[in-house]
């Protein structure tokens, strides 16, 4: 970045470096979006998406694909926005990436951190990041044929194109609902907790093999 | 409290007695200037038969009205649920039925309980006494014949000024 | 304080929604409750009608009429003597019937919150069409939150 300000082809920055890049679209830190603005806005692109749609998985898959230029191009703004210029760097292990999507993302997104982030006991290529309550599904009542469907594919989509867009492949990003049977399983235990996060969803992560190739590698040079 | 209209139904659904106080509504050179809503009475000069067949219009969707609330309430309360009075924000309507099926309807402004007792009244002390114990009034009273006796109109008044809420 | 049953009809007359929270009213069928719904529809505009007195159009002539004011509202409150049932009209005509006790307090707030919640579960779900039957698990939720929260 040029610190001086002299006048030239491209972007000008003026003398104290921020630009209208660096800056919130909302002038204050905490400002919101109209929650209600969003949601007659997702109804739209829900019902752009069922245009056509053969059936659910393809539904889902065309609001994944609404999602990811949104994650490619958050991953950008976001590193660019960051006050720590140490944080700014694009994340290279795997690690990091998730910790910035479930905490810088998410915050950015939807005002607070993931609730959880694991990883997947039988596939060591799949992580799973948990959503107790997936903003965007505040207001959506499945009908009964749709049942399987999660609207939150859209924000699938957004994480998968932040992990695209950082250099880490994924074979996809899908979301789940668990709520319900996390509610069984809660209810066979004795009903402690049954049905609190109804709503709760995850989202499936799973990388190409390249990248766990290069993460093993990685991993051996720091030890070695 | 302001009473708009009273109204006297026998069980053959015509009303045989009705009075009304709209009070007359200043001609202000705007209202004049604007078309006249269906529900406003006209405050021209030279429309009485107009303002006559809108009353009987009134009447008749007033009775309609009551009855199909009847219905209604007493289908889904059951049968021994009475349908009392209902509200607009700008009138109050109170109903009662007697045994004998008659029905006694009051429009007042908003702010009265229910005048249930007070219909009750007008039936057991004034329709009562100075209708059906009449000698000469007939037993049904077709047109209201009967039902407007010199008795029954003052006896009314006085329950009007002395008896109701003020 | 008990809350019967809420009625929601659209704007067209039709029974969009039934909703049994206490037992107290008679059990309809479902036709008996679509025709009830849709003379309920008809003798609200019919009391609407009926109004003795209507306000005088009092607009200033400075402001640009608005199609909300001075407009007459039908029937708002019914009593009888096992129920009250309060009706609440939106500017859209959608109208909401809360059967309560007759001694109910409160009434208006709660249809309030009811408004809020039909606003918020069923308006803002994509998989709802205007003027149909609603089938909304969160609205149905909520109005259980709400309602036997306060019960």
């Amino acid at each position: 970045m040029s610190s001086s300000s002299t006048p030239g082809p491209g972007l000008r920055y003026p003398s104290n470096k921020k630009t209208i890049y660096d800056r919130n679209l909302n002038r204050t830190k905490n400002a919101e979006l109209s929650r209600a603005a969003f949601a007659y806005l997702f109804i739209e692109m829900i019902s752009y998406a069922q245009r056509g749609a053969k059936d659910v998985g393809d539904l889902e898959q065309r609001l994944n694909n609404q999602g990811y230029p949104l994650g490619v191009r958050l991953l950008d703004l976001l590193l660019t926005r960051s006050a720590n210029p140490l944080s700014s760097i694009r994340p290279t292990r795997i690690l990091p990436l998730l910790q910035f999507i479930a905490q810088q993302l998410y915050r950015h997104l939807f005002g607070r951190p993931a609730d959880a982030l694991e990883r997947s006991g039988s596939d060591a290529a799949q992580y799973m990041i948990f959503d107790n309550e997936p903003m965007v599904n505040t207001y959506i009542s499945l009908p009964r044929e749709l049942s399987s469907l999660n609207c939150a594919a859209f924000v699938a989509g957004i994480i998968e194109g932040v992990c695209d867009g950082a250099g880490f492949p994924t074979e996809g990003v899908s979301a789940h609902s668990v709520g319900e049977q996390e509610a069984e399983a809660a209810g066979a235990e004795g009903k402690k907790g049954a049905a609190m996060w109804p709503g709760k969803t995850v989202f499936l992560i799973k990388f190409k093999k390249e990248v766990l190739e290069r993460e093993e590698i990685l991993a051996r040079g720091t030890s070695g | 409290m302001v009473l708009y209209s009273f109204y006297i139904f026998d069980r053959h659904t015509e009303c045989i007695y009705s009075r009304r106080w709209t009070p007359a509504r200043p001609t202000s050179s705007s209202s004049k200037a604007r078309p006249q809503s269906e529900g406003s009475i006209a405050s021209n000069g030279d429309n009485s038969t107009q303002q006559a067949r809108k009353h009987t219009d009134d009447e008749k969707l007033i009775f309609g009205l009551v009855f199909s609330l009847r219905n209604m309430v007493q289908k889904l309360g059951g049968e021994d649920d009475t349908f009392l009075s209902y509200r607009t924000t700008e009138y109050k309507l109170h109903y009662y039925e007697t045994p004998t099926r008659m029905k006694f309807v009051m429009l007042t402004d908003t702010k009265q309980n229910n005048l249930r007792p007070y219909l009750h009244q007008i039936w057991a002390n004034l329709y009562v006494e100075y209708v059906v114990k009449n000698p000469l009034a007939p037993v049904e009273h077709p047109g209201g014949i009967g039902v407007a006796n010199e008795m029954f109109e003052r006896g009314l008044e006085t329950f009007f000024v002395a008896v109701l809420p003020a | 304080m008990v809350v019967f049953a809420l009625f929601i009809i659209s704007k067209s007359g039709g029974l969009i929604y039934n909703r049994e929270f206490h037992t107290g009213l008679n059990k309809l069928s479902s036709n008996d409750l679509l025709m009830v719904a849709g003379s309920f529809h008809g003798m609200h505009e019919i009391t609407k009608q009926l109004c003795p007195n209507p306000p005088p159009p009092t607009i200033p002539s400075n402001t640009a009429p608005t199609p909300f004011a001075a407009r007459a509202t039908g029937l708002e409150v019914l009593e009888t003597s096992q129920f009250r049932m309060q009706c609440f009209q939106t500017l859209t005509g959608v109208k909401f019937l809360l059967f309560t006790e007759p001694q109910q307090p409160n009434i208006d707030t709660i249809l309030k919150k009811i408004y809020e919640l039909y606003a918020d579960f069923v308006m803002k779900n994509p998989f709802y069409t205007v003027e149909m039957p609603v089938r909304c698990e969160k609205f149905d939720r909520g109005l259980d939150g709400f309602v036997k929260v306060r019960g």
